[in-house]
């Protein structure tokens, strides 16, 4: 699973330009399932059939990640771009970017500016080290997107990179898709696009299959680094059962279906209360009449930022989870 | 209908919650409609058959049953509650409130803070943040670590009480006070002779975004919508604008969220028929249902009745109990009016 995850994170998806992270999960899932097909706003779609006596289950990671969109090149062949999801003026200072075809460049900011609050990507700029225009303009086109280029790496059983939000999410959907054997329902394991944006991937991937249940997994916050704005996760606690965020309250039902194969499992689990964010399940639960969704979350330091942090373990039990779940009653 | 609503506000109902609350209204709905239903996110749909053929609309009229509150976040190592809220709680109010933290068991605790006395003078002057503040519920840590976990629901004890006249305060009465209204509604109609098939919805998760009447409205697919909430009462402080008489009607609604032939011929209805009402333009959306009835599927043509409040999002949420007669009047004459040829008046 490590090493399927490093794979992932370097994988270039930013929002609206998933095409090589999806290629990728296709090829990593193509001999696990009964039928795959990518819709037309490029949400990946793999079906797992049950034996006719189960429910129809969503089963949603979104794989695009956050990046920076090239906005214009000045004539110094310096490049000026806007936002793809939330990018936060201080994750980006000084990092290593990367575009589609490997062109690499580093964010900086015109010096000029005399309090560093104040700084917004209007003043930041990225350096593809061109000489001038013509030169920058070979390289790189209006409208190409950077993402960050941080390979990973592991401290024992925690991992760092950049992307973890949300590759974390498509290794625990890929690896469960493969344990899954004897489930009575018809699994969709959706690999999502533009949940950065608003979650739109989900939302329209949710009203073609019309689920019964969704199910989304993600990455949360956590509350134990130093003064750390206060919430009850931890690295290595075990996944969290989202209990709501600003997209979804959990349906009662599903997070207490959640709590209880967890607990037949053995399996450790936090109860995650998240007071900003959102994720697939907020556009899944509102379709149609309605789908009752939870979500199971991998605890994750400095998300957004450049260097991602999560805890190997609590990624496994997720999947542990994940896979209780589909094998059991809904 | 003042002992409905007093019963109401007691059945917990907070946003993401209202299994409980959904029984009871339920139960209310079920003596004076045809066919309850309730779904799996408890919306719960009264619904009663007019003498209208096919071509008779169906009616949506929605209120939403979800109630404000707050949720456990996280405990601290003396056993005092960190907690969020549920829908946009004015943490003016907390400092000192009795509630009830749904644990294990139902337990009584209070919103606590530093006392004054050991706050610095600065300090002292200003309302204290929700992140500041703590549920001390009496017990030693250990125990509380047994009763309560992370996601428990905290409920504000705040039961109705009966002012002068016809005044009422107490919690929840957004928008519990529009559900009575539709019990109210379903009254007048059993007077009326009316065509449409009229579902009353009473929804859940409207303050955190309207999401009951999202997936209620697409289950429904009704013809016609109308959203029943409240709107600001006057008081002294208030600029005029934006708050209404608690004395002088019951609120119409206009702008872009609300259908304009609909609008008006709920503003003739009410003429026709000697019915005060008032008038509140909202030119952008609106915080209630009729935002998202008004786009669900194909369209729905929808108009929004409000009902003066005080107070809003307190535990002291003060209405003229009149009102909810003279709204449920007005929409049972309304609903009454649509007959052959109705769809003329969606058109533009």
């Amino acid at each position: 699973m490590k090493d399927l995850l490093g794979l992932l994170t370097a994988t270039y998806g930013p929002s609206g330009n998933e095409d090589p992270i999806r290629e990728l999960i296709e090829n990593e899932i193509k001999d696990y399932v009964d039928e795959l097909s990518t819709d037309a706003l490029g949400n990946l779609i793999a079906v797992k059939k049950g034996n006719g006596t189960g429910k129809k289950v969503m089963i949603a990671a979104h794989m695009d990640q956050i990046g920076l969109i090239v906005t214009g090149i000045d004539d110094k062949g310096f490049l000026r771009f806007s936002n793809i999801g939330g990018v936060s003026v201080l994750n980006i200072i000084n990092r290593r970017v990367k575009f589609k075809d490997g062109t690499c460049g580093v964010v900086s900011y015109e010096s000029e500016i005399d309090d560093i609050k104040k700084l917004t990507l209007q003043k930041m700029y990225i350096d593809i080290g061109a000489k001038n225009k013509e030169e920058a303009a070979e390289r790189v086109e209006i409208g190409d997107v950077a993402v960050y280029d941080a390979p990973m790496f592991a401290s024992g059983d925690r991992l760092s990179a950049c992307a973890m939000d949300n590759r974390v999410g498509c290794v625990v959907a890929i690896e469960a898709l493969k344990r899954v054997k004897e489930s009575d329902h018809d699994l969709y394991f959706v690999f999502t696009v533009q949940e950065e944006l608003g979650l739109r991937g989900a939302r329209t991937s949710a009203y073609g299959i019309m689920p019964d249940i969704g199910i989304a997994l993600d990455v949360t916050l956590t509350g134990d680094t130093p003064n750390a704005r206060r919430m009850a996760i931890k690295l290595g606690q075990g996944p969290a059962i989202k209990v709501k965020d600003s997209s979804v309250i959990s349906h009662p039902m599903v997070k207490n279906l959640m709590i209880k194969r967890a607990k037949e499992a053995n399996i450790p689990y936090q109860l995650e209360v998240l007071e900003a964010g959102g994720t697939d399940s907020g556009a899944i639960h509102l379709t149609a009449s309605g789908v009752p969704s939870g979500v199971i979350s991998v605890p994750c330091r400095y998300v957004h930022s450049g260097q991602e942090m999560i805890d190997l373990r609590d990624m496994m039990q997720a999947t542990d989870l994940l896979v209780a779940i589909l094998n059991k009653d809904l | 209908m003042k002992e409905f609503l007093s019963k109401l506000i007691e059945e917990p109902g907070v946003s993401g919650y209202e299994e409980k609350a959904s029984q009871y209204v339920a139960e209310l709905f079920s003596a004076y409609c045809d066919e309850v239903n309730t779904d799996p996110f408890y919306n719960v749909y009264g619904i009663k058959r007019g003498s209208g053929q096919e071509s008779a609309p169906r009616v949506m009229v929605a209120a939403h049953m979800d109630e404000i509150g707050l949720m456990v976040k996280d405990i601290d190592d003396m056993g005092f509650l960190r907690f969020t809220s549920m829908g946009g709680v004015d943490q003016r109010i907390l400092l000192t409130q009795e509630v009830t933290v749904h644990g294990k068991e139902d337990l009584k605790g209070i919103v606590a803070a530093l006392p004054p006395h050991l706050l610095s003078a600065e300090e002292a002057g200003k309302a204290i943040k929700m992140k500041d503040l703590v549920i001390d519920l009496g017990l030693p840590a250990d125990r509380v670590r047994e009763l309560v976990e992370v996601g428990d629901l905290i409920r504000f004890n705040s039961p109705l009480v009966s002012m002068q006249g016809s005044f009422v305060n107490g919690k929840s009465i957004d928008d519990r006070a529009g559900v009575i209204m539709q019990v109210a509604l379903m009254k007048e109609l059993d007077k009326l002779k009316y065509q449409a098939e009229v579902c009353c919805a009473a929804t859940v998760q409207e303050e955190v975004g309207t999401r009951g009447a999202i997936i209620g409205t697409y289950r429904l697919e009704p013809d016609i919508g109308i959203a029943i909430d409240v709107t600001h009462g006057d008081t002294p402080d208030a600029p005029k604008d934006f708050t209404h008489d608690m004395n002088k009607g019951i609120v119409i609604a206009m702008g872009p969220n609300m259908h304009p032939g609909l609008t008006q011929r709920l503003k003739d209805t009410a003429k026709e028929y000697g019915i005060a009402y008032q008038e509140e333009v909202v030119p952008g959306m609106t915080g209630t249902d009729a935002r998202s009835m008004q786009i669900s599927r194909a369209g729905v043509p929808t108009v929004l009745v409000q009902i003066p409040l005080r107070y809003m999002h307190t535990t002291v949420e003060t209405l003229n109990m009149d009102h909810i007669k003279e709204g449920a009047r007005l929409i049972a004459l309304f609903i009454a009016s649509l007959k052959e040829g109705w769809q003329e008046w969606l058109t533009y």
